[in-house]
């Protein structure tokens, strides 16, 4: 819970049991919506094929009838519990149910949050209400918007009385050192001092804009990198007139590519993970 | 150790631990060979080492943000939920779920709110034709009771046709159930209270209606068709609203928890309770689809609703009698297996 302290955007972090932090992006109530809008196409197309087919094989409404209430409550319970906390439309978005505490949820939670809705989906307009499969359209949602706005983790009701979460899961690419085919750069970075080190920020740094550079244009270059060019231009000293740019570059090679001081000689390891647990940090 | 040659040597991992990772997603664990298991460990232990140096390693923000994704897709492939212990789930079924009923409160105030309107409203009607009149034809028109008496003028003789019960039966599942639900649902708005209009409309209207049937010619009819499945429905109405009760008295009443906590502490307890509605609103529903209406004889009628009688006192009655004061506490809440949160939070 106190973990929360720290967050002032949509990243998370979890604490796993290996004492590692990783971060997980929650999902707002406007990018859940378009999930649950093709969940419920979804569900309401099977239970009106699905039931129409099983009513005139046993001469009976009762399969329509039946498959209604069943699909309309326990669809997201059913999918959250087998597909680990993901419905066809969570899937296709990419959003995740998760515990509070980053792990998988059960099958209570699962069918739990999703009857729950029924109180998110408050208030409605009456005249809606009882119109079968059409009818989820009076309800307004306010409730759980309401909700999602003032928890943390942009929990709705449901949500909250479950104990879970809905995060993003964004797929990662690696990408590995940027290839810097300037020669100039080369040239530079064989002129700098060997024993040069970079603290953690400027390496950040660093590789930030090296990664971005060819976004922008020539002067545009100069200009974001004069802030950091001129002073090392002058602690290195090297000629006036040289370009910043290059001279980043220069840097990125020589503590990305080329030469990188041994963390375990300069420093101790550092911790990024807390020691304490999140439940006794203050 | 020169970042490129780090990530050089390291991206053969990460892509092992992310090919691993998909495997899993689609297979079921068992039809995965140890080895590959064993790898999948051990690769996720080094990939969460990763990160945790990534600072000292100097790795690029691009490096970092894929390697949060990796840790984090391998670290829901290795906490998964339990899945669900039968024994634990019997005991939570036939021990527990029994003794928190036969104990709370909030299902007692239900109970007596339900039948005490109930049996009101059956009186004001039965000695008052107008109020039952007012009550039956809530919605303005006057022909809710004409129709009410049309409905059960036929004797049940001719019983009904596999269309007729099938589709009633199903019209009683999505119906009655979907209202238990809606009504448990709105007991987490208005502090608990929520669902308390559901409830009492229901005990007001039924209660009108069976006062003003017995006024009328067709009580012999409609007493016959109520029979059996009335103990089953009744009962849970009023279970799905005390369920929703208690979720919203959890956030007044929250012990010594915080309120979120005990939320979530109650939201666990409830569940097996609205399962116990929507199961004997499946089973209330099936013997008014099938038996109520049907041209067998009233004995049998009789017998089905005094077993279901019998059923729910034996559940609620007998597996809830706090028999030995030790048992009768509450049990500890379960936390899933490998929480270590709880482990933390015991030491």
């Amino acid at each position: 819970m106190s973990n929360l302290g720290q967050q002032f955007d949509t990243a998370i972090d979890i604490v796993t049991p290996e004492n590692i932090a990783f971060q997980y992006r929650l999902a707002g109530p406007f990018q859940r919506a378009p999930a649950y809008v093709i969940d419920t196409i979804i569900r309401s197309t099977v239970i009106v094929i699905l039931g129409c087919i099983g009513a005139i094989a046993v001469q009976s409404a009762a399969p329509l009838l039946i498959l209604h209430f069943g699909i309309e409550w326990f669809y997201g319970g059913v999918f959250e519990a087998l597909w680990h906390g993901q419905t066809p439309g969570k899937r296709l978005f990419r959003l995740r149910v998760l515990t509070i505490h980053g792990q998988p949820i059960n099958g209570v939670q699962a069918v739990m949050r999703n009857i729950l809705r029924a109180a998110d989906m408050m208030p409605a307009f009456d005249a809606a209400r009882d119109v079968p499969v059409f009818g989820q359209f009076g309800y307004t949602f306010q409730l759980g918007i309401l909700s999602c706005l003032l928890t943390q983790r942009y929990q709705r009701l449901g949500d909250l009385a479950t104990g879970t979460m809905v995060v993003v899961e964004e797929p990662q690419r690696l990408y590995g050192v940027v290839q810097i085919e300037e020669p100039e750069a080369h040239r530079l970075a064989a002129e700098l001092p060997a024993g040069f080190q970079v603290t953690r920020g400027q390496a950040r740094a660093l590789s930030q804009y090296v990664q971005r550079r060819r976004g922008f244009p020539w002067p545009r270059r100069e200009e974001i990198c004069r802030h950091l060019g001129e002073p090392l231009r002058q602690k290195f000293g090297l000629r006036e007139g040289i370009s910043y740019d290059l001279l980043i570059c220069a840097l990125y090679l020589k503590v990305f590519v080329e030469e990188h001081p041994d963390y375990l000689t300069s420093q101790q390891p550092p911790i990024s993970a807390p020691n304490l647990p999140p439940e006794f940090r203050r | 150790m020169k970042v490129a040659d780090l990530l050089a040597a390291r991206s053969q991992n990460w892509a092992e631990l992310q090919h691993l990772c998909t495997i899993m997603d689609r297979r079921s664990k068992s039809r995965i060979p140890p080895e590959a298991i064993n790898r999948f460990a051990a690769l996720y232990r080094s990939a969460c080492a990763d990160l945790a140096l990534a600072d000292a390693y100097h790795l690029p923000p691009n490096t970092v943000a894929y390697l949060h994704q990796l840790v984090a897709r391998a670290h829901s492939q290795l906490y998964r939920s339990r899945g669900i212990d039968l024994g634990q789930a019997i005991k939570e079924i036939f021990v527990n779920t029994p003794q928190r009923l036969f104990a709370d409160n909030a299902l007692r105030l239900a109970f007596l709110l339900f039948f005490g309107l109930f049996f009101l409203a059956y009186y004001l009607a039965f000695y008052m034709p107008e109020f039952a009149d007012s009550v039956i034809n809530f919605d303005g028109s006057t022909t809710q009771t004409d129709s009410l008496r049309e409905m059960y003028s036929h004797g049940f003789d001719d019983g009904r046709d596999w269309w007729q019960s099938s589709s009633m039966a199903g019209f009683y599942i999505s119906h009655n159930a979907s209202i238990g639900i809606v009504c448990f649902a709105s007991g987490l708005l208005f502090l608990g209270v929520g669902g308390l209009p559901t409830l009492s409309f229901n005990a007001i209207f039924l209660g009108a209606v069976f006062g003003y049937m017995d006024t009328t010619p067709q009580a012999q009819n409609f007493s016959e068709f109520t029979t059996a499945h009335g103990p089953f429905e009744l009962t849970a109405i009023v279970l799905s609203a005390a369920a929703g009760m208690r979720l919203g008295f959890s956030l007044l009443n929250t012990g010594e928890l915080t309120r979120m906590a005990s939320l979530r502490k109650c939201g666990r307890e409830t569940s097996p309770m609205i399962a116990a509605a929507v199961v004997l609103f499946i089973g209330a529903a099936v013997i008014e689809g099938f038996i109520s209406p049907s041209a067998l004889p009233y004995a049998f009628k009789a017998v089905v609703g005094a077993g279901s009688s019998a059923i729910l006192l034996f559940y609620f009655i007998f597996l809830g009698w706090p028999w030995n004061e030790a048992k009768a506490k509450p049990a500890p809440t379960e936390f899933p297996a490998g929480s270590w949160e709880y482990a933390v939070s015991r030491s």
